[in-house]
């Protein structure tokens, strides 16, 4: 038996706040071994990364740990009463840290070489060049990184590229335990399942510990060995993966558990049962896009497309794809942010680049939009409730401030939240999710024809995904809204979806009803995605460890042409190939 | 990165000039506007030296015609563009017959001096204290210190001018009350000039810099909260590297990269002076002969020194442009591949 890389002893963690001490983390035990990898899951703020910040002994101020020991290694080095100085040294040396956002965790003024050699220096002391640079290349190329990465600036590199940079750093001095940080919550699902099997790679290769901090269970079904679930602070249940996912004691585990959609599984909605009448007024199709093709400079970002949106019945269409198949563009192209390059984009039978001024004040008004970032969306000087009241008497909606009022605390009620404590309050004030509901309860006060919703719950919890997709699902529903969802994540498209269109380097790889084109991909491009879900089931393996393999997929993706798996009334799509 | 693309340099070369050339016929028509008649004054000016004047009317069209005030406003126009380009702005109205141009170099060089000298220690030592006031590890003391010293931004220049020539020429006389340098010597090359120099601009240069190093200090205390939020400075902490090497090449490296265009900004203004610290050092720069030109409505002065002032801000911008990507990799020339 070999001692543990880590031991915590009730260790207990406090903020001092004006309003009173908050504990942030409650008497936790744990022991991590060497070789081992131990999932922390749970929601935000559950004290999981607080608790990392402690082993690395970077609390943000006044947060302290107030009791207990934190005990590093097989010398049981307490970080807690080592000097300043001391800390410094076991920082990366024995535990090393990859954060949450490796988009903007590099120094962006420094070239990718130097940010590894400062750190070899700062531990080992100065050392010639040649030295550095041979390690620094062996360590890029550890986590499959070509050596000239390291002669480019972060700017230069895709988020993938950076999170690997940020692995490569973490065991470069080949510490005793690797602290991940949601390494991957910000990179698409095909890139996500690469990056971790080569932080799995690495950290078997050196035997060291890993705690990988994290809030979807199937990324963490498929990449730990232990899972300690975390909720407000209090390790609620530890065990095996798959003691845990099998047989979850706590309630909040199997909450944790069933709240991750799956494809094919039980829905999460629950669909009226007379389909509303539909927004739309008049006889033109509701959106047409005619041969629209968008290029940036040289790059392509969509080949020729057209399809119409009939909405008579009002549907979902989703769109998925990884970061850069065009579906964020075909979104801009939609409201019309961007141009199109060649074709016309129309609404209601209107080319949306000629509208007069009150044409296009009625088209703001009938397309609405929900944004991915729910703290970008609002401003920060006003209370929400302007947020809500603005765009209604801009458009001309408003009868009285008596009106407004109520049609602003049934759009808050429609999506779940409590007018009375949500409306007085500035957007600081609220969390990520109710931030989502408040654009999505705004859209709805408009009563629009058509909304966009570009990847509208993909920085929410895991745990309240399913809600606010239950909220856009409604807005169809309930009050015959069409919807074009735009999203990464295949599994919440299949559910919520009438039509689905892959995306893939702009060109459309597979377009169909959900049920078959996620339900039983055919694409290479839909296959690889598919395959590339984390599932939270131990019996099923996430797809191929060798990512060659995926390679070859992907050029096998590139020549192989549009396929259709069926049509849908009121949705009528054809591409067309030079 | 690395050499500059041809079609980028023309590309700026042309906005350079293009700006150059509205603002100095912006300053041409603006003083065209005014109601007063250059002549007038400076006949005005005979008349009160010499008690009165006769053929009044005779002398005054020869002043205009000297002034060159006399012609159409579109040869006016055209003399002044090409005076312009070889920095002939004719001849001062208040000291009459001397060059403007010749004005102007006497007056450039004390200026340049001075203003350099206090613009880049103010530069260096407020954004070094502004870094300080964020940054975790300063002594409580600096902390403390800094905002106190702020109370000197809120001074004006005038009174802090007046307090420094109190305490240390008055009173400790370890400086000399004013002048931009001894009567006792010849200007030239020589030490004991260059020594002179030094010792008289040391006052006005302390009085610029404890009144605008807030500036500097304040923006970058904003620049560097930013920055010390941000996910690399954190991961830098993590990576263990010494806590002076963050703040320097994490933290200061990128809070500096806006500070470097405000100061190419400062370096345009910097040119007309701190007006009132020249004047009450009696210092003969560009903000003393502003001054005295205002005053005396000495059009071609005023449009010279303004046509300068211009000019070096252009050219710095035009030089910021150029240097940029080299000290912020993530922006790059355009037409660059």
């Amino acid at each position: 038996m070999t001692s543990p890389v880590l031991t915590m002893k009730d260790v207990s963690i406090d903020f001092p706040t004006p309003a009173g001490i908050v504990n942030a983390v409650k008497s936790l035990s744990l022991t991590i071994n060497p070789g081992v990898k131990v999932g922390f899951i749970g929601e935000s703020g559950s004290g999981k990364t607080t608790t990392a910040l402690a082993i690395m002994r970077m609390l943000a101020a006044p947060g302290r740990v107030s009791s207990g020991e934190i005990l590093l290694g097989q010398d049981k080095t307490n970080v807690l009463t080592l000097s300043e100085e001391e800390m410094r040294r076991a920082r990366l040396r024995r535990v090393s840290y990859i954060p949450q956002g490796a988009m903007n965790s590099l120094n962006p003024v420094m070239r990718v070489e130097n940010q590894m050699w400062d750190a070899i220096v700062a531990h080992e002391g100065k050392t010639d060049l040649a030295t550095l640079r041979s390690r620094s290349d062996a360590a890029l190329e550890s986590v499959g990184l070509p050596a000239r990465v390291g002669r480019l600036h972060p700017h230069e590199l895709s988020g993938g590229m950076k999170q690997r940079v940020c692995i490569a750093l973490g065991v470069i001095l080949t510490p005793e335990l690797i602290i991940a940080d949601e390494p991957t919550s910000a990179l698409d699902v095909v890139t996500q399942r690469q990056v971790m099997e080569t932080l799995t790679e690495v950290q078997t290769r050196i035997g060291c510990g890993l705690i990988l901090i994290g809030h979807d269970m199937g990324l963490m079904a498929q990449s730990v060995d232990e899972l300690a679930v975390l909720k407000d602070g209090v390790l609620v249940e530890h065990g095996t993966t798959r003691q845990i996912i099998e047989n979850p004691q706590h309630p909040y585990t199997k909450d944790l558990i069933s709240s991750v959609p799956l494809v094919g599984g039980e829905t999460f909605l629950s669909p009226a049962v007379a389909a509303p009448a539909s927004q739309k007024t008049g006889p033109e199709p509701l959106l047409e896009f005619r041969n629209v093709t968008k290029r940036y400079g040289n790059v392509t970002a969509l080949q020729p497309m057209s399809f119409t949106l009939e909405g008579d019945v009002p549907q979902i269409i989703s769109i998925v794809g990884q970061s850069g198949s065009g579906k964020s563009t075909m979104g801009s192209l939609m409201l019309g942010f961007n141009e199109p390059s060649d074709g016309q984009v129309l609404f209601e039978g209107k080319d949306i680049s000629r509208l007069s001024t009150s044409e296009a004040l009625g088209f703001r008004k009938n397309v609405q939009a929900v944004f991915q970032d729910p703290y970008a969306c609002f401003n920060p000087f006003y209370r929400v409730e302007h947020a809500l009241k603005f765009p209604f008497k801009r458009f001309g909606l408003s009868q009285s401030d008596a009106h407004t009022q109520t049609a602003m605390e049934e759009a808050c009620q429609a999506v779940g939240l409590d007018p009375d404590l949500i409306l007085r309050r500035y957007p600081h004030q609220l969390s990520g999710g109710q931030r989502q509901r408040l654009i999505v309860a705004r859209a709805l006060m408009l009563s629009p024809k058509l909304l966009i919703a570009d990847e509208p719950v993909s920085m929410v919890d895991a745990s309240l995904r399913a809600s606010i997709l239950k909220n856009i699902y409604d807005l169809k529903d309930k009050y015959g809204i069409s919807i074009l969802y735009i999203t990464h994540d295949l599994a919440t498209a299949y559910h919520v979806s009438d039509y689905v269109i892959v995306l893939y380097h702009g060109r459309v790889a597979e377009a169909g009803p959900p049920k078959e084109v996620i339900g039983n991909p055919q694409h290479p491009y839909t296959q690889l995605l598919i395959d590339s879900i984390p599932w939270p089931d131990m019996n099923r393996a996430w797809g191929t460890s060798n990512r060659f393999d995926a390679e070859a997929h992907l050029a096998k993706a590139e020549v192989q042409p549009t396929i259709y798996r069926g049509d849908v009334d009121g949705f009528n799509l054809s591409t067309q190939f030079a | 990165m690395g050499r500059i693309p041809r079609s980028y340099l023309i590309n700026r070369v042309i906005t350079l000039l293009l700006t150059v050339w509205i603002a100095a016929t912006l300053i041409w028509i603006i003083p065209r506007l005014s109601p007063v008649d250059p002549a007038e004054i400076a006949l005005g000016r005979m008349a009160a030296g010499a008690g009165s004047v006769a053929n009044a009317d005779e002398i005054l069209a020869q002043l205009r015609a000297s002034m060159g005030i006399d012609q159409p406003l579109l040869i006016q126009y055209l003399k002044y563009l090409g005076g312009a380009l070889t920095f002939d702005f004719g001849l001062s109205t208040a000291s009459f017959p001397t060059p403007v141009s010749q004005l102007i170099a006497s007056a450039l060089p004390w200026t340049l001096g001075l203003m350099i000298l206090s613009l880049v220690i103010t530069f260096v030592i407020g954004n070094l204290l502004g870094a300080l006031m964020v940054w975790e590890r300063s002594p409580n003391l600096v902390k403390v210190a800094i905002p106190a010293a702020m109370v000197f931004t809120s001074i004006p220049p005038i009174l802090s001018g007046l307090l420094l020539m109190w305490v240390f020429s008055a009173q400790l006389q370890w400086f000399p009350l004013t002048g931009a340098y001894g009567l006792t010597v010849e200007p030239g090359w020589t030490w004991s000039f260059v020594q002179s120099v030094l010792h008289h601009g040391f006052l006005p240069a302390v009085s610029i810099v404890i009144v605008t190093f807030g500036f500097w200090a304040l923006g970058m205390r904003g620049l560097m909260i930013t920055v010390q939020g941000e996910d690399y400075v954190k991961l830098a902490e993590a990576k263990g590297l010494r806590p002076r090497y963050i703040l320097y090449r994490y933290m200061i490296r990128n809070a500096i990269l806006p500070q470097i265009t405000a100061f190419a900004l400062k370096i345009g203004l910097l040119v007309a002076g701190q007006v009132l610290v020249e004047r009450i050092f009696a210092y003969n720069g560009m903000g003393k002969l502003l001054y005295d030109a205002i005053l005396d409505q000495d059009f071609p002065v005023i449009q010279g020194i303004s046509y300068v002032i211009i000019l070096m801000t252009a050219v710095s911008v035009f030089l910021v442009d150029l240097i940029y990507p080299f000290i912020d990799p993530r922006i790059r020339h355009e037409g660059d591949t």
